[in-house]
């Protein structure tokens, strides 16, 4: 149970970094034309609003908030499969090997995000007695620092979860990079709608299956401009079942 | 000899499978431990500091607004604009494809992305309609490339960050050659579909196209939007593109309303997801570049290349040959950050203009993109088609061989990249 938890933090971390963070600099580009606006067409009232809203702030926090998502979220990548390796040769070996290489380069994996962890720590722990303070946002240094060991400590224990999880099971996470998310929903929705719907992308496989059946693989070059249906359809718009 | 340990380690820890950042990080981490005295506490500081630059924080914006762009309607509705245009030639829907790719490219910065936006809704199309797999597959998944080389690109500015060139000129530099290569590639397409009398689709009325144009043009005013931007100064690339976020955000969600609410924080989540592989690769390889910089490696190796007398023919082809290799067994971000530091050096030593060499570099990366064993495009093409990787790979051989001959073109005919942002002044 507590794992779940720490899963969904996790997730609502970095959901919420992202959001944050573009929302922060879009408002701040707001902001700046919006004064420029203002100067060029003498609205002064808005002006000397905008002018008191200080954002100077903006980029450095987006910053941070940048390196703090991408600390969580290479952990997170972790859980989700999405750090690519070369596994060109690992998968050409037999299973035993390859067993034996997966699992080296996760324990090596928890190696270095364990060692990067305690180095940032040991940074930490050393400016934390120091008075530096950061540029802009004049926050004590070491709290936006302090992203490198609890980041990489998280990474290394997620290295050791996925190892763990292989160990007994075989299974690696998996990134699917074809899948678009929320293309089922879209027609769904259209159905519900009563919209006539796009083509599902297995249908359309088993219809060409079908086609090479009967003309046969080299069927397409038996198919004369005659042949092909003359329809009116427009590309995805019109291509209904 | 140091330059022969550090590559040495880094490829058997590569080949071992393990993720590309963390055997950089580990090598860097074992020869600073091993061969030298540099205190290895200062990696942790390296780690912080080496993401810590506004510039690549494009890249997270860049990603968010094209997957709102993915998710959202805009490549549907560009897909019709597209096809409304092109659709009456020979090809029909491949020429819808080429155009509706560069189209999206001009959007979105990352070329998986365009494939998986064009091809998920625009393949079923062209199956029903009675073109081979083969033909629709090798077309959406070369064409998918135009996605790095027409602005925005993440992999330029990835380049950008690690050889410190301007996002903004590589940006401008793109567009024409990303013009002429969505040519060419339309070229390919038209002569294929010529021989083989593939479907064509009745001429559409310009009624058709001003309509599909309008419905549109919300996608297509983000080109504006963010070329205009950057090109004027109204915003850094890095603003651009989180204002690009929020426009496609509004666009998916209020305007085209093809995303729920409930749906953003989804795609904000898968959108941290790949932002964070990728700045954690960028992490460890600012870090593995520093190693190289401390050992003098580039410099070294550009004082050689200068002396054997290579010249910057010679030196471009055998970069040409270099990326296209490390393209088959290797992701584009990862090759950039680990080649550009030692490369560029070189090529300036040789007085290559580095934004010709940029440019350069993206088309390779392009060309890796469908080469296997390891092709992004690809993967997601087979993915959108349930074909097999081999069958992929050699249904975009036509086109593969259109981008080579591009490639030839682009790397000793530096004008064409380098004309554009020569007239506008940003060179």
């Amino acid at each position: 149970m507590p794992l779940r938890i720490l899963d969904h933090l996790e997730e609502w971390l970095i959901t919420f970094l992202i959001g944050a963070a573009t929302l922060l600099i879009f408002v701040a580009v707001l902001h700046r034309y919006g004064m420029d606006l203002s100067v060029r067409w003498g609205w002064d009232p808005l002006y000397d609003w905008l002018f008191a809203i200080n954002l100077s702030w903006a980029q450095e926090l987006c910053i941070y908030m940048f390196v703090w998502m991408a600390k969580f979220g290479a952990a997170y990548g972790v859980r989700t499969g999405i750090h690519v390796g070369v596994d060109v040769l690992i998968n050409q070996l037999p299973e035993r090997w390859r067993r034996k290489l997966v699992l080296f380069g996760l324990g090596a994996g928890a190696l270095f995000t364990g060692l990067v962890g305690t180095f940032g720590a040991t940074f930490v722990w050393h400016m934390a007695h120091t008075d530096a303070t950061s540029p802009d946002l004049e926050v004590p240094a070491w709290i936006p620092y302090l992203a490198i060991p609890l980041g990489s400590y998280l990474m290394c224990f997620r290295f050791l979860q996925v190892a763990w999880a292989f160990f007994w099971t075989g299974e690696l996470p998996v990134h699917e990079q074809a899948k678009v998310e929320g293309l089922d929903d879209e027609i769904e929705h259209d159905q519900a709608a009563g919209l006539p719907e796009a083509v599902l992308v297995g249908e359309s496989v088993a219809l060409t299956v079908d086609r090479e059946h009967i003309l046969g693989p080299g069927g397409r070059h038996r198919r004369h401009g005659g042949q092909a249906k003359p329809s009116g359809h427009k590309g995805s718009q019109g291509e209904r079942t | 000899m140091n330059a022969a340990i550090i590559f040495g380690l880094l490829l058997a820890l590569m080949l071992t499978g393990m993720p590309v950042s963390i055997a950089l990080g580990l090598t860097v981490l074992t020869f600073l431990f091993t061969m030298t005295t540099v205190p290895i506490e200062s990696v942790g500081l390296k780690l912080f500091t080496g993401i810590e630059k506004f510039e690549i924080m494009a890249i997270p914006f860049f990603i968010l607004a094209g997957n709102f762009l993915t998710h959202g309607g805009v490549a549907r509705r560009m897909i019709a604009f597209a096809t409304s245009m092109v659709g009456h030639h020979h090809g029909g829907l491949g020429l819808a494809a080429v155009l509706a790719c560069a189209l999206f490219a001009a959007v979105s910065g990352s070329s998986p992305a365009t494939v998986v936006a064009i091809g998920s809704i625009l393949l079923p199309a062209m199956l029903k309609q009675g073109f081979p797999k083969r033909f629709g597959t090798g077309v959406i998944a070369s064409s998918g490339g135009l996605g790095i080389l027409i602005p925005p690109s993440i992999v330029m500015v990835m380049y950008a960050v690690s050889t410190n060139s301007s996002v903004g000129a590589l940006f401008i530099a793109g567009i024409v050659p990303g013009i002429v290569l969505a040519f060419m590639l339309g070229v390919t397409t038209w002569w294929i579909a010529r021989r083989n009398k593939y479907p064509r689709l009745p001429r559409a009325d310009w009624a058709t196209r001003i309509k599909a144009f309008r419905r549109s043009v919300w996608g297509l005013l983000l080109i504006v939007l963010v070329m205009g931007g950057i090109y004027s100064g109204i915003f850094t690339p890095t603003e651009a593109a989180a204002v690009s976020a929020v426009y496609a955000f509004a666009v998916a969600v209020f305007v085209y309303k093809d995303m729920p609410l409930s749906r953003v924080p989804r795609v904000l989540l898968d959108s941290a997801n790949m932002s964070a592989m990728l700045l954690y690769i960028i992490t460890n390889a600012v870090l593995f570049s520093y190693l190289l910089t401390s050992e003098n490696i580039p410099q070294a190796l550009a004082q050689w290349m200068v002396d054997t007398g290579l010249g910057p023919v010679g030196f471009l082809v055998a970069v040409n040959l270099l990326l296209l290799l490390a393209g088959n067994i290797m992701e584009p971000s990862s090759i950039i950050l680990i080649t550009a530091p030692i490369l560029f050096p070189v090529a300036m030593a040789l007085g290559i203009n580095p934004i010709h060499f940029g440019v350069m570099i993206t088309v390779n990366m392009e060309i890796g993109m469908i080469t296997p064993p390891v092709g992004l495009n690809l993967y997601v093409a087979s993915g959108i088609s349930r074909m097999g990787m081999t069958e992929t790979t050699v249904a975009c051989f036509p086109w593969l061989v259109t981008m080579l001959v591009f490639l030839m073109i682009l790397t000793y005919w530096p004008a064409l990249s380098l004309w554009l942002p020569r007239t506008m002044g940003m060179l």
